[in-house]
C-alpha cells in the first residue's frame, strides 16, 4: 500500500463555488487521491477563526448545502471527496434526499465533526448502506478503548477500498483546527505507533499542521497529513492550489 | 477510562438532547458525568453545596405575597419566587456554584463559562472568587455593550472577559467560543455552561442543580397559603429557570407555563419563540427545537432580554413541551416592558428583563380565568436600568 502523502481540505464556496470544479480538477492533476471539502455551516464550533471565516464568507456568497452538492454532480475530474460538516445541515436535508444528492458526485464518504458514534445509529447506517461511510475521529483524549470501539463500529471495508472509505482521522492535539504553532507531535506520534501496530487501517493526522517539515514528520510515521486552515487560508489570499501545495506534497524541503 | 454513559440522555417521546460533541469533548464529557454521579451520593459534596447555598447565596429565597399587584390584574393570589435575591442576583449562582464545586473536586484548575446577559458569566465569576479557580467567560459584543454592569461586576471577581465578535455577537456565538475554549483547555479545564443546554450530561446536570427554585417555593406556597396555585409560570431561555421552577410541579394537577422571547415581530429572525418558530435541529451538542434557515444554518434572534436571545429551546423543556407537560406561549419586547412597569409600581421590585417575560403573560392569564399563580423572578432588574431608561422614557 503506497502511502498518500497529503490530504488537503478545501471550503466549499470560498472563494467562490464557480471554482470548486477547477480546485478539484488541479488536485487531481497533482495526483492527490482524496480531498476534504467544508461543506460550510453558521456555528462551526469544531472550527478555529480561518475556518470560520471561510465558512461564513461561503455562506454569504451563497454556498448553501444544496449548491454546493449540485456543484458537485456529475464531476469526474476529482479526487474522492471525504465531506466535512456538522450534523444539523444533513439531518435538515433528510437521509433519503441526501443519498439522491451524493449519487451522482465524488463524494466517497463523510466526516460528520459533531457525530459521534453511536448517537444516530439509524442515519450512520443508511449512509453506510448506500456508500456514504462516517470517518472514524480519534482525538488526544480518546482512550485506547474507545478508539478500538470508534474503529470496529466505523469499520475498514478493507484494501480494495479507497482510501476516502478507509482512513481514521487522528487529531494531532487538543483544541480546534487551525491555530497551530510548534505543535508537539510526541503525543500524536505514539498514538500513531500504537494504532498502527494494532490495525492496517490507513491514518491521517491533522490540527495544526501546516510547515513542510511537520507534514513530512506525519509521513515519517506511515500516516498522512492534513492540511486545512492554511491552505484556505492561502487559497483566499489568491494562491493556486498548485502553488499552495509545491512544498507540501513531498520530503523535499 | 469510563466507556458510556450511565444517566438517560434522551429526553420525551422524541428522544430530544443526546451527545452530539465533537470527539475531543466527549472524554471529558464521560468524566463529568461520572464526577456528578458520584458527587451526588457523596454526603459531603451534599453538605458543602448546602451550606453555600444559605450562607454565600442567601437561600432560601423567599416567596413574597405580591398583593397589589395581583389586585390590579384580577387575580386572587399572586406568589414571586425571589431569585433576584440571591446573591449575584439571578438564579444562575444555583448552578454555577454547584459546577463550581464540582469541578475542583475533579482537580480541575480552570473555569469557562459562556454569558449571554451575564448573570451567569457573574455568578460562575463569584464561584470562582470564592473558591480560588481561574475563570475565563465568553461574551458577545453586543451582550457585553447591552450589559455594561455585568461585565465590570466579572472583572472585578478578577475573571477575565473574551469579547466574541463573530455573528450577532450575543449568546449563540459566546456558547460556540466556550465550546472551542474548552476543547483547547480540557485536560485542566471544566465548562460550566449555564443553561438547561449543550451535549448530555449538561442539560441534567444544570438543572439538578436549579430544581431547588421549584422544591423550595413549593414548600413556601403550601406553607403560606395551604394549597397549590393554578398555574407556575417562569421565563424560558435554554431552559434553566423555567425547568429549575417548574420541575418539581411535574406530578401536580396544575398549568406549567414557560414564556419565551417574543421580540419585535413574528418573522424569523425577529424573536426568540422557540416553540412555534423552531424546527427539530441539532445546536451545541443536543438536539431540539431550533430556530434555523431551510439550509440548518442557524437563524438570528431578536429579544430585548440577552438572557432569551438564544436559538433552541433547552431539550428538556423542549420535549415536556412537546409531550403536553408544559405550556410555552411568548411575550413580546413591549409587553415585558409593560410587565416590569407594572411590578415596579405596585410592588417596589425591579425585575430583570427575562423575568419580565414572565409578568408580562399575567395579564393574559387573568383574561383566561386563573386567579392563582406562582411566578418565577429569576432575577433582578439592575443591569437593565439602561435599556429601561431609554425603552420607558425615564
Amino acid at each position: 500500500m503506497s502511502l498518500n502523502p497529503l490530504l488537503p481540505f478545501i471550503m466549499a464556496g470560498d472563494p467562490s463555488l464557480e471554482a470548486l470544479p477547477g480546485l478539484l480538477s488541479e488536485a487531481k492533476a497533482l495526483g492527490l487521491e482524496a480531498i476534504e471539502l467544508g461543506l460550510p455551516h453558521s456555528d462551526p464550533i469544531a472550527d478555529g477563526p480561518v475556518l470560520q471565516a471561510a465558512a461564513h464568507r461561503a455562506i454569504a456568497r451563497g454556498a448553501t448545502p444544496l449548491r454546493v452538492l449540485e456543484s458537485l454532480a456529475g464531476l469526474t475530474d476529482s479526487p474522492d471527496i471525504i465531506l466535512f460538516t456538522y450534523l444539523n445541515p444533513l439531518f435538515q436535508i433528510g437521509v433519503e434526499r441526501l443519498k439522491a444528492l451524493l449519487l451522482p458526485t465524488p463524494v466517497k464518504a463523510l466526516l460528520v465533526v459533531d457525530l459521534p458514534f453511536g448517537e444516530e445509529p439509524g442515519f450512520e447506517s443508511e449512509l453506510h448502506s448506500a456508500g456514504y461511510p462516517m470517518v472514524p475521529l480519534l482525538a488526544p483524549t480518546t482512550s485506547l478503548d474507545r478508539a478500538s470501539r470508534i474503529l470496529s463500529d466505523r469499520p475498514d471495508p478493507g484494501p480494495s477500498a479507497p482510501f476516502a472509505q478507509r482512513f481514521a482521522y487522528v487529531v494531532a492535539r487538543l483544541g480546534v483546527t487551525g491555530t497551530g504553532q510548534d505543535t508537539d507531535l510526541g503525543p500524536v506520534s505514539r498514538r500513531v505507533a500504537e494504532l498502527k501496530a494494532r490495525s492496517e487501517r490507513p491514518l491521517a493526522v491533522g490540527f495544526g499542521l501546516s510547515d513542510p517539515r511537520s507534514l513530512a514528520s506525519i509521513r515519517g510515521l506511515g500516516a498522512t497529513p492534513v492540511i486545512g486552515s492554511a491552505l484556505v487560508q492561502e487559497l483566499s489570499d489568491g494562491r493556486s492550489l498548485r502553488e499552495a501545495l509545491a512544498s507540501r506534497m513531498s520530503d523535499g524541503a | 477510562m469510563i466507556e458510556a454513559f450511565r444517566l438517560p440522555s434522551r429526553f420525551g417521546a422524541q428522544s430530544l438532547g443526546g451527545c452530539y460533541a465533537p470527539e475531543t469533548l466527549m472524554q471529558p464529557l464521560l468524566d463529568l458525568e461520572a464526577a456528578f454521579c458520584a458527587a451526588l451520593e457523596d454526603p459531603s459534596f451534599l453538605e458543602e453545596l448546602k451550606g453555600e447555598l444559605r450562607h454565600f447565596v442567601g437561600r432560601p429565597t423567599p416567596l413574597t405575597p405580591a398583593p397589589r399587584l395581583a389586585a390590579k390584574l384580577g387575580l386572587k393570589a399572586l406568589f414571586l419566587k425571589r431569585e433576584d435575591l440571591t446573591h449575584t442576583g439571578a438564579h444562575k449562582i444555583n448552578n454555577a456554584l454547584a459546577q463550581a464545586i464540582l469541578a475542583r473536586r475533579m482537580g480541575k484548575t480552570e473555569i469557562i463559562a459562556e454569558t449571554g446577559a451575564g448573570q451567569h458569566g457573574v455568578a460562575t465569576a463569584a464561584a470562582c472568587a470564592r473558591l480560588g479557580l481561574a475563570c475565563t467567560v465568553y461574551m458577545g459584543v453586543t451582550d457585553m455593550a447591552r450589559q455594561a454592569p455585568n461585565v465590570a461586576r466579572m472583572r472585578l471577581f478578577g475573571t477575565k472577559v473574551v469579547p466574541v465578535e463573530a455573528g450577532q455577537g450575543t449568546l449563540k456565538e459566546a456558547v460556540n467560543e466556550a465550546l472551542r475554549a474548552w476543547a483547547g483547555r480540557c485536560d485542566r479545564a471544566h465548562y460550566i455552561l449555564g443553561s438547561a443546554l449543550g451535549p448530555h450530561p449538561f442539560p441534567t446536570l444544570v438543572r439538578t442543580f436549579q430544581t431547588v427554585i421549584g422544591e423550595e417555593a413549593r414548600a413556601q406556597v403550601l406553607d403560606q397559603s395551604g394549597v397549590l396555585p393554578e398555574v407556575v409560570l417562569a421565563c424560558a431561555g435554554g431552559g434553566s429557570n423555567g425547568l429549575g421552577l417548574l420541575l418539581p410541579f411535574l406530578n401536580d394537577g396544575l398549568r406549567r407555563v414557560a414564556v419565551e422571547a417574543g421580540g419585535h415581530g413574528t418573522a424569523l429572525g425577529e424573536h426568540a419563540a422557540r416553540l412555534d418558530g423552531g424546527r427539530m435541529g441539532v445546536l451545541h451538542g443536543c438536539k431540539t427545537l431550533l430556530l434555523q434557515d431551510e439550509h440548518g444554518h442557524t437563524a438570528e434572534t431578536a429579544s430585548i432580554s440577552a438572557g432569551l436571545d438564544y436559538p433552541a429551546l433547552g431539550p428538556e423543556l423542549a420535549a415536556l413541551a412537546l409531550d403536553g407537560k408544559v405550556e410555552v406561549r411568548r411575550a413580546s419586547d413591549e409587553e415585558a416592558l409593560s410587565g416590569a412597569r407594572m411590578l415596579c409600581e405596585t410592588e417596589g421590585i425591579l425585575p430583570a428583563l427575562e423575568s419580565s417575560h414572565a409578568l408580562a403573560l399575567l395579564p393574559a392569564l387573568a383574561a383566561e380565568g386563573v386567579t392563582t399563580v406562582l411566578l418565577g423572578l429569576s432575577g433582578r432588574g439592575d443591569k437593565d436600568l439602561s435599556t429601561y431608561q431609554t425603552r420607558l422614557g425615564i
